[in-house]
């Protein structure tokens, strides 16, 4: 078998001139990670634990006034600002998949990874939080069920890129393009996520991320995230 | 009359000291010992007669070629050849009884990982591995039971060992942490 | 030295302590003590830790989108979309992915119910015995006028069978409504394109592929017919052909998503579409030089645009943009119907795209070859008048919720008293099954056999098939077995049970052919019926519509307010008609325009929030003469400073622990009149706003710091 190493370089695309910000990339992430609610309360002082949150920020004044919608979740940066605090090294670069890792069983819950995200993509267990019974029977198996003082955040669906890549190997072939999708992507109705591998130049997420709309979250920090966003209509001044 | 000794040297703390050391050292082993012990299964299932008669692992832990579980053998399987051997041990007649109710035996799990933790038999089945590397011999138990040391050191230990080409990827925490 | 330790002591400790270390450690016995249970009988399809996909259809919403639900070990897992149904093509919202927080929800009615008393809840459990006879009696030994069913609009086997049954009996046909139909305007639309192309069925706008749309308060990205296949539509109207990007302008007095989405949008005064429709056509038809407007010739242009809010010029510009696209759309929504005068203003809607001769055409206006059901609410406002009189003797509900999803002002409530047996089959204790006699639950829809035949948002004709993906939680009945079960001794139905009907009902389908698989008999095709999904055409199959004709020009309907008067909206949200309410992520999911969650909010501009002394989060009363309810404050920047809007689906008193108690039902405060397609006008309520001097913190997303301040 050829050598696997470094098939998988991933990379999102998110167009936002598609986006409508209907909120399904938030639904589906929250039902394939098995992603707690947390109620009105907690929900209220923001400890939602929403991997994938839609920023609405609103432009104009009435009645020429707008939102802009940016669906933003770990932008699995390349140098990232929450690995090096870890104390524990419970937040670690995934030098084969090239995203960032939280392991769960190595978090301690100092959370000073979530305070170090320039994103704010990173949320905090602040309580075992209950799936009373049979809700606990749609829990995904491939997924751990995060328990208290454990930070936590979006991974890119990497036990679908585990999967994939699984299926792949068995049938001794590489990877598709297309053929792993995160449940955002799957989700999204207006089809503005896609996702693939980047270090392949023929995929359609490296076509897409070519284009001439493209722009980062913060670049000037030197993140150097592996999420790339598609100007919408109104906003191409930036 | 004043005692001249300071409080850590007199015998009966230094005693209460080992006491209180002993009782923690205590504890630990037991409680390592007791993660040793095969736990108590509804059937005393005889591995050995089985894998002794040439029956395949595989033929009733079928998952583990294809996917991530082994899988346990739902009774009718049991059954399949039960149904025709005489009921000699009274290991039988639990099984015919668990049959005649339609209820599932509830097996405890014995080679089990934590939750945190996702183990994928199919890729160490295609990569060669045989069931007893991980899982004992289990031609000389009955029941099966636990093996030593399955921990994280000795996954990557021979993952460094079997493919040290690939060992990038096999020593990604998120091969099995997601 | 007093104390002495005996050995036995010494043992018993060691004992007790090494037990309770390994219990707190972790590595005891009694943390690795976890027993599985292997299926006594592997099914088939299944391997243990392996997902088994079953492809279903989608009840949410009268939609019918197709899905694919993960199943594994017998639970579901997941919901996505299939990939091949023509109306999702593997995309699916917010509603549909939350099924299985539906199916497997604490609060579900786990058996038939008997109640001691209505509104007592204070059940018995009965069981399907003796619910049975209940319902043959009900059916056979009341007059035929007195057996009155209500229904929703899905899932469409289901009436269809009713349909059957009262005709059988020689009952009224059973009343089907939602309240997502009344919010999309369905019957007016229905009507209107009866009126203008002759035809019983829904209009299919080829958004995807127009370049210059014009939206009148349809929210087509959130809930409007068929949204997830319009939301891909606009992805591709936006970017989906390479160079050119569709224009979209929205008109609607408070910004929906689908107007914050759009390029721009144009805030006219509630009531005020009908005038700028007509002063709309009357533009355009000069620009294009057609003759025959004459109903508009009298239309001041300006006045209109004085009347709605609406510079003259941008009136002009819009006109002349749409009159000279490619490919121009217009689309009529929901809140242009829900005025009186709705009808009118939708019909000429339809008439504009004929004007720019976009019916039929790629980007134009396309009619589903299907034909549409659906009650108005002048019907049903019959219908609780004849309940009211005690002319209904027996009422059976079915996927609505009418004590909460009808304007309190209705009287469904009180006409429900003087109805003497009520039976609900709803799957969940809501407002209705607590004022019924009976509860029979139905199967949730991921447990249900079914079909949904897709009206709104396929380009072909097609069905979902729905399949129970796992094997019923509870002592639950299907509707339609019961029903078939109730009525077999009397011979009155030729149907088995329910998967007998649904493969009669295939017959059809099977000899008609044209499909994009074909079968020699009913169990092949049935196989392959549940394979897919469903069934549809490989290619498309629209209509073009003909015989436009033009419409009267729609009538002035602007009300004057007086002073602290408000117009009021009301719009469906996540939590489609209501029954949403109890799903925890669907309550979890922000508002995608407010970020709320978990809440009832009311939106108000600032400036006029500023006026009444009011600001975020304080506690206003809305009143009408219909009735009061009480909100939080939002201040929202996109809404006239004349109108306030709530968003419906909240205010739930049962319907379980997440959904009651929270927030309030904007349908208490509408009044009921009709347009004249009989549609409940609901967007000619007029509300009064006052201060109540409280304040109750909003749970919103917008702020992650949290709204109650740093300290915590």
């Amino acid at each position: 078998m050829a050598n696997t190493e470094n098939t998988g370089k991933w990379g999102m695309v998110i167009d936002t001139d598609r986006c409508t910000g209907c909120m399904a990339c938030v639904t589906a992430c929250a039902m394939e990670n098995n992603i707690p609610w947390t109620g009105e309360e907690e929900a209220g002082y923001g400890r939602g634990m929403h991997w994938i949150r839609v920023q609405r920020l609103w432009h104009g004044e009435y009645p020429e006034v707008k939102p802009e919608f940016t669906p933003t979740m770990c932008q699995q940066c390349g140098h990232a600002p929450c690995e090096p605090v870890c104390p524990v090294f419970a937040t670690v670069h995934s030098e084969a998949e090239q995203i960032n890792l939280q392991v769960y069983n190595r978090c301690v819950g100092t959370r000073y990874c979530g305070n170090n995200c320039p994103y704010t993509a990173r949320t905090f267990n602040f309580f075992d939080h209950e799936f009373p019974t049979p809700m606990d029977f749609y829990l995904n198996p491939d997924v751990t069920v995060r328990r208290r003082g454990v930070m936590e955040k979006c991974t890119f669906c990497v036990q679908r890129i585990h999967k994939g890549q699984e299926k792949a190997r068995a049938e001794g072939r590489p990877v598709k393009d297309g053929e792993i999708v995160p449940a955002c992507a799957q989700a999204c109705p207006a089809d503005a996520i896609v996702f693939g591998d980047m270090s392949d130049s023929e995929s359609q997420v490296s076509h897409i991320a070519r284009s001439e709309r493209r722009y980062q979250l913060l670049p000037e920090l030197g993140t150097e995230p592996r999420v790339t966003y598609l100007k919408g209509g109104g906003y191409y001044g930036g | 009359m004043k005692n001249p000794k300071a409080l850590w040297q007199r015998p009966v703390f230094r005693i209460g000291i080992a006491v209180v050391f002993l009782i923690i050292l205590g504890g630990a082993a037991g409680g390592i010992y007791f993660t040793q012990l095969p736990p108590e299964q509804p059937i005393q299932f005889p591995h050995n007669v089985h894998v002794g008669l040439g029956a395949q692992c595989l033929y009733c832990h079928p998952g583990a070629v294809s996917g991530p579980v082994a899988g346990l053998p739902s009774q009718s399987k049991c059954w399949g050849c039960h149904q025709q051997i005489k009921k000699q041990s009274p290991e039988l007649e639990k099984l015919a009884g668990f049959v005649s109710r339609r209820e599932p035996i509830p097996w405890v799990p014995v080679a089990i990982q934590p939750d945190f933790v996702h183990f994928n038999h199919a890729p160490h089945i295609a990569a060669g591995l045989n069931c007893e590397s991980c899982h004992g011999n289990l031609a000389a138990m009955t029941v099966a039971e636990p093996q030593k040391g399955q921990n994280m050191g000795w996954c990557l230990n021979c993952h460094q060992k079997m493919a040290p080409e690939n060992f990038t990827r096999l020593s990604d925490c998120s091969i099995c942490h997601y | 030295m007093s104390q002495k330790i005996s050995r036995r002591d010494f043992l018993k400790i060691t004992g007790v302590s090494s037990a309770a270390l390994a219990a707190l450690t972790g590595c005891g016995p009694a943390s690795r003590f976890v027993v599985r249970k292997p299926y006594p009988d592997m099914p088939e399809y299944n391997q243990t830790g392996a997902s088994t996909y079953f492809a279903t259809g989608c009840r949410e919403c009268p939609a019918g989108c197709g899905l694919i639900v993960r199943t594994q070990e017998g639970r579901a897992i997941k919901v996505e979309g299939n990939p091949d149904f023509p109306v999702n093509y593997g995309k699916v919202c917010s509603r549909g992915l939350t099924a299985v927080q539906g199916l497997y929800n604490p609060d579900r009615v786990q058996g038939p119910l008997k109640q001691a008393s209505r509104g007592s809840s204070s059940f018995e459990k009965i069981d399907w015995e003796t619910a049975i006879p209940i319902i043959t009696s009900a059916l056979l030994k009341n007059e035929p006028s007195g057996v009155a069913f209500l229904m929703g609009l899905a899932p469409d086997h289901l009436y269809d069978l009713v349909a059957e049954i009262t005709q059988t009996l020689g009952s009224p046909p059973p009343l089907r409504y939602s309240a997502l139909g009344m919010f999309e305007g369905r019957t007016t639309l229905l009507q209107a394109v009866n009126n203008i192309f002759h035809k019983d069925s829904l209009p299919f706008f080829d958004l995807a592929n127009a370049d210059y749309v014009l939206s009148f308060g349809a929210n087509f990205l959130e809930t409007w017919l068929s949204p997830v296949r319009y939301s891909r539509a606009y992805g591709s109207l936006r970017q989906g052909i390479p160079g050119r990007r569709g224009y979209l302008v929205s008109f609607e007095p408070r910004q929906s998503l689908t107007s914050a989405n759009a390029d721009e949008w144009i805030p006219i005064k509630p009531g005020s579409e009908g005038l700028v429709i007509a002063a709309l056509t009357k533009l355009v038809a000069e620009i294009k030089g057609i003759e025959g407007a004459s109903d508009h010739s009298e239309l001041d242009v300006a006045q209109v645009a004085n009347t709605a809010d609406i510079s003259l010029k941008k009136l002009q510009e819009i006109a002349h943009a749409f009159a000279s696209a490619d490919h121009p759309l217009a689309i009529p929504g929901g809140q242009l119907a829900s005025h009186a005068n709705g009808l009118a203003a939708t019909q000429a809607i339809l008439a504009l795209n004929g004007m720019v001769e976009n019916l039929g055409k790629k980007g134009g206006l396309f009619l589903i070859p299907s034909t549409s059901v659906a009650s108005n609410f002048s019907e049903i406002q019959a219908l609780v008048s004849r309940m009211s009189r005690g002319e209904i003797k027996a009422l059976f509900i079915h996927g609505v919720n009418p004590v909460f999803d009808l304007p309190s002002a209705l009287g469904f409530q009180e006409a429900l008293k003087n109805v003497s047996l009520v039976i609900s089959f709803a799957s969940f204790p809501d407002e209705t099954a607590l004022q019924s006699d009976y509860i029979l639950p139905d199967h949730t829809p991921l447990e249900s056999w079914g079909y949904q035949h897709v009206l709104a948002g396929a380009d072909r004709p097609t069905y979902s098939a729905s399949q129970p993906v796992v094997v019923p939680l509870y002592d639950t009945h299907a509707t339609a077995d019961v029903l078939l079960t109730a009525l077999k001794e009397s011979g009155k139905v030729p149907y088995q049970d329910e998967v007998d009907f649904l493969q009669q009902k295939l017959l059809p389908l099977l000899q008609r052919g044209g499909g994009f698989y074909t079968a020699p008999e009913i169990l092949t095709f049935w196989s392959k019926w549940l394979q897919y999904g469903g069934w549809w055409t490989p290619t498309e199959g629209l209509e073009k519509p003909n015989g436009s004709s033009t419409p009267p020009a729609p009538a002035a309907n602007v009300a004057e307010l007086q002073e602290g008067q408000f117009f009021f909206v009301t719009y469906p949200t996540l939590f489609g008609d209501g029954s949403g309410a109890n799903r925890p992520w669907l309550q979890e999911t922000p508002d995608p325009m407010t970020t709320v969650m978990w809440n009832s909010w009311v939106e108000i501009h600032p400036d006029t929030a500023r006026k009444l002394g009011v600001k975020d989060d304080d506690v206003v009363k809305i009143s009408s003469p219909a009735g009061e309810i009480e909100a939080s404050v939002y201040l929202y920047p996109a809404i006239r400073p004349d109108t306030v809007a709530i968003p419906f689906g909240q205010g739930h008193t049962a319907l379980g622990r997440w959904a009651e108690g929270r927030g309030c039902n904007p349908l208490q405060v509408l009044n009921v009149q009709f347009n004249e397609a009989g549609d409940l006008a609901f967007g000619d309520t007029i509300v009064s706003v006052t201060p109540t001097g409280r304040s109750r913190k909003l749970a919103r997303f917008e702020s992650r710091e949290g709204v109650y301040g740093s300290q915590h």
